[in-house]
């Protein structure tokens, strides 16, 4: 399952963002300041979400790119829209994957500020962890 | 002569996406209109002349299949191509749209050409260079 979401990830990151992840490495990357989570709800004989968690700086590097705008010019509901879209893709190509019956409805994409450093703050535990640049990347999928 | 294209989806910033990539790929665009649901598609369609309509399947409020079966439906709008653009890629999900009559399928992600491309061949603009090949293309 990881290895396909690993691949929907690096599907959708390469060919929408411009951005190239590096593979899961050894050491978590680093999750600090404020971040976007964003994640799609799927409904079915089982449910559950795809999303991803990335910092803000990743997030505007990936409206930025997505848009064809320099990061300045961006809107923080275009940031949040962005990494909703990306989160989208990923569970798109994820489900088809998976090979996921029809029974499996994705639904509308949700979104929320999250402060990565607060204590309240945790990854999830079904997840994969890659590192764009110099921003951590969380991929994850979690029962609803 | 240029096309007036309807794009319905919940994504602000996928609209303005795909509004970009017809902008700048030499797809002869006219108006550019844009629908966050298919509710709003639909009251679009009522006040303006629409040549192709590119719809999302996830969406809030009324969803790409009711919205594109009520296009379906309409005496004035039935011969409207409609492509769907969607993440969706699983063949139990889009041949339902195929038998609603559904011109062509692009998948996100998807290459900027291959929008033009679908759009190219649709609106009979098959003489461009690279038309040919429609890319990403299901139906």
């Amino acid at each position: 399952m990881l290895e396909n979401l690993k691949a929907a990830t690096f599907e959708v990151f390469e060919g929408m963002f411009f951005l190239f992840p590096e593979p899961p490495l050894l050491e978590q990357p680093v999750f600090r300041g404020m971040g976007v989570r964003a994640w799609v709800p799927v409904s079915g004989p089982r449910s559950f979400c795809v999303g991803l968690t990335v910092p803000q700086s990743l997030a505007r590097k990936m409206a930025a790119n997505f848009l064809g705008l320099t990061p300045s010019d961006l809107t923080p509901e275009q940031v949040q829209d962005a990494v909703q879209e990306g989160a989208n893709m990923v569970a798109g190509s994820f489900l088809a994957r998976e090979r996921a019956s029809a029974a499996f409805h994705l639904q509308p994409p949700q979104s929320r500020l999250v402060d990565l450093g607060s204590p309240h703050f945790r990854l999830s535990l079904n997840h994969l962890l890659l590192l764009v640049e110099d921003d951590g990347l969380e991929v994850f999928v979690e029962k609803l | 002569m240029p096309y007036n294209v309807l794009i319905v989806d919940d994504s602000a910033t996928m609209r303005a996406l795909i509004r970009k990539v017809l902008a700048i790929s030499g797809f002869k665009l006219g108006q550019c209109f844009e629908g966050a649901n298919g509710r709003e598609g639909l009251a679009i369609l009522e006040q303006h002349w629409v040549d192709v309509v590119l719809s999302d399947i996830h969406m809030p409020e009324m969803d790409g299949t009711a919205f594109i079966t009520a296009l379906k439906e309409h005496p004035l709008w039935q011969t409207i191509p409609v492509v769907v653009v969607s993440t969706e890629s699983r063949e139990e999900v889009l041949a339902p749209f195929r038998r609603l009559g559904v011109a062509g399928y692009i998948r996100k992600p998807f290459r900027p050409e291959t929008i033009r491309r679908q759009l190219s061949t649709l609106l009979g603009e098959a003489g461009t260079p690279d038309a040919g090949e429609l890319e990403g293309c299901d139906f």
